[in-house]
């Protein structure tokens, strides 16, 4: 049976009141969605809170699924995209891109943000592989705008295709290329600031 | 400049083949030398696609991390949405083992559960080692030690047994002092009783005679009796250094007292302070039929 055909029985169950069928898909997609969230949060507190959004959400809205729509990951994702971006707009995290030479402040001595990230205090050397140098791309991760960082994430870390994104995000596949790339040289920026070499 | 045809390719169509050249595999054949092309000529594609390569390969580090969701997360979304509780015991992984280091990690943290925190707090931990150093002193100094404990019967008959022990004891000591407490109030009503013939004795005439104070004649009679009868409970006092059962002495002057006091000594259970009473109500009842 496809995974497909799985989803939908699942989902049919749960709909009939099956809470088996419902702990099924809790436990199928839980892990992705809270990697998801983790990544655009950013820490895990705010990643937990928000896994449990998606899910109370999905649960609510679970009967409104149409498969011949698209993937149940992709409905699962435009929930999660969506929520994530009511709260960063919400809160007071929400920014654009900031660029490399602009300061988080607005006083005139503040520290770049690239000098902000080089604070962490490992040579680069230590830090190209192994976890500190993880945390660092996780860290410089945030620093994007939430259209390229969504975008992004969307692509290399959770590995889904263009179409998928453009579902899942409501914009056009050109679209989502052009936020991939910009996201990805963003990143690749704030890194290089960072380490002072070209990868 | 952005937009310029360089080599055949504008950047715009640069751009928009970057993603396929990078992820999809890469190009081929004329488009590939094109883009190639365009890639060394142009000083915003060249730079650009340098910059979105190296994002890709640090976005595959972090690819490479899995981040593993909280143990208690699918309880929780179950409480919150269906709230019926896992069927899945909570520290077992997909792979259906727990790693070694998430059970000690558990153990740690039931160990050092918000209730644990709450007594590890510096101030109770203080508070808690002040109370031993105190009962270890205080032990010390009344000559309790450890090795003392070994010789105490914990079993639960020998601790039942000393506690009806104890309890005996309790009920008859107070079983005592309620008999006392009676005699004395009896006594205290007899005195009152006998307060007026005790005025009349041949010393307290001749002393109300020689009264030239002016104060009433009762009141006099009254204070009389009360030093006369305070006579004879100080020589009582003397022998046995108690004065309620001084009191009780009076009631030797009714009919049938000793016959009383022989019953209600009987009803004693041979307590020292019972007998003591008996003996003073006896000797004090033959002195008055003398």
């Amino acid at each position: 049976m496809e995974e497909a055909q799985v989803i939908g029985l699942l989902v049919r169950r749960c709909v009939g009141g099956d809470p088996a069928a419902w702990e099924e898909i809790v436990q199928r997609y839980h892990r992705r969605i809270y990697s998801l969230c983790y990544r655009f949060a950013g820490d895990s507190e705010n990643a937990q809170d928000l896994t449990q959004e998606v899910f109370i959400k999905m649960y609510r809205t679970l009967k409104t699924y149409d498969a011949a729509k698209g993937a149940f990951m992709t409905w699962v994702t435009t929930i999660t995209r969506n929520l994530l971006v009511d709260h960063f707009r919400k809160s007071k995290g929400d920014r654009l891109t900031d660029s490399l030479d602009t300061t988080s402040s607005d006083h005139e001595d503040a520290q770049p943000l690239s000098e902000q990230i080089a604070d962490q205090g490992l040579a680069p050397d230590q830090a190209v592989r192994g976890r500190e140098a993880r945390e660092m791309v996780h860290f410089a991760l945030q620093k994007l705008s939430p259209e390229l960082r969504e975008a992004v994430i969307l692509r290399d870390l959770q590995d889904m295709d263009y179409r998928e994104i453009a579902t899942a995000l409501r914009v056009p596949e050109g679209t989502v290329k052009s936020r991939i790339n910009r996201g990805r040289a963003e990143l690749a920026r704030l890194l290089q600031r960072t380490y002072k070499q070209v990868i | 400049m952005p937009g310029e045809t360089k080599h055949g390719m504008e950047c715009s169509e640069f751009d928009a083949l970057l993603l396929e050249a990078l992820d999809d595999g890469g190009l081929s054949g004329i488009r590939k030398e094109a883009f190639e092309a365009h890639r060394r000529v142009c000083p915003v594609c060249g730079p650009m696609f340098t910059e979105v390569e190296a994002g890709k390969q640090w976005l595959r580090t972090l690819a490479l991390e899995r981040v593993e969701p909280p143990l208690h997360l699918v309880h929780n979304i179950l409480a919150a949405t269906s709230g019926v509780p896992s069927s899945r015991p909570l520290n077992v992984t997909a792979g259906g083992k727990t790693p070694v280091g998430e059970r000690m990690r558990q153990w740690w943290d039931s160990f050092f559960s918000p209730t644990a925190a709450f007594v590890r707090q510096p101030r109770f931990v203080m508070s808690f080692g002040m109370i031993f150093f105190t009962f270890s002193l205080a032990l010390n100094f009344a000559g309790v030690k450890a090795s003392d404990m070994a010789k105490v019967d914990l079993r639960p008959t020998a601790v039942r047994h000393a506690y009806y022990d104890a309890q005996i004891k309790v009920v008859k000591y107070y079983d005592n002092i309620r008999f006392v407490y009676e005699i004395e109030s009896k006594v205290r009503e007899l005195k009152k009783a006998n307060a007026p013939d005790e005025s009349n004795t041949p010393q307290q005439k001749e002393n109300r005679k020689n009264d030239t104070s002016g104060q009433p004649e009762q009141k006099q009679d009254r204070n009389y009796s009360r030093e006369e009868n305070e006579t004879v409970l100080a020589g009582l006092t003397e022998r046995l250094d108690e004065v309620v059962p001084c009191r009780q002495a009076a009631r030797c002057e009714l009919p049938g007292s000793s016959t009383l006091l022989a019953g209600t000594a009987n009803q004693i259970d041979g307590g020292p302070v019972a007998k003591k009473v008996f003996a003073v109500m006896s000797e004090a009842t033959n002195r008055r039929l003398v």
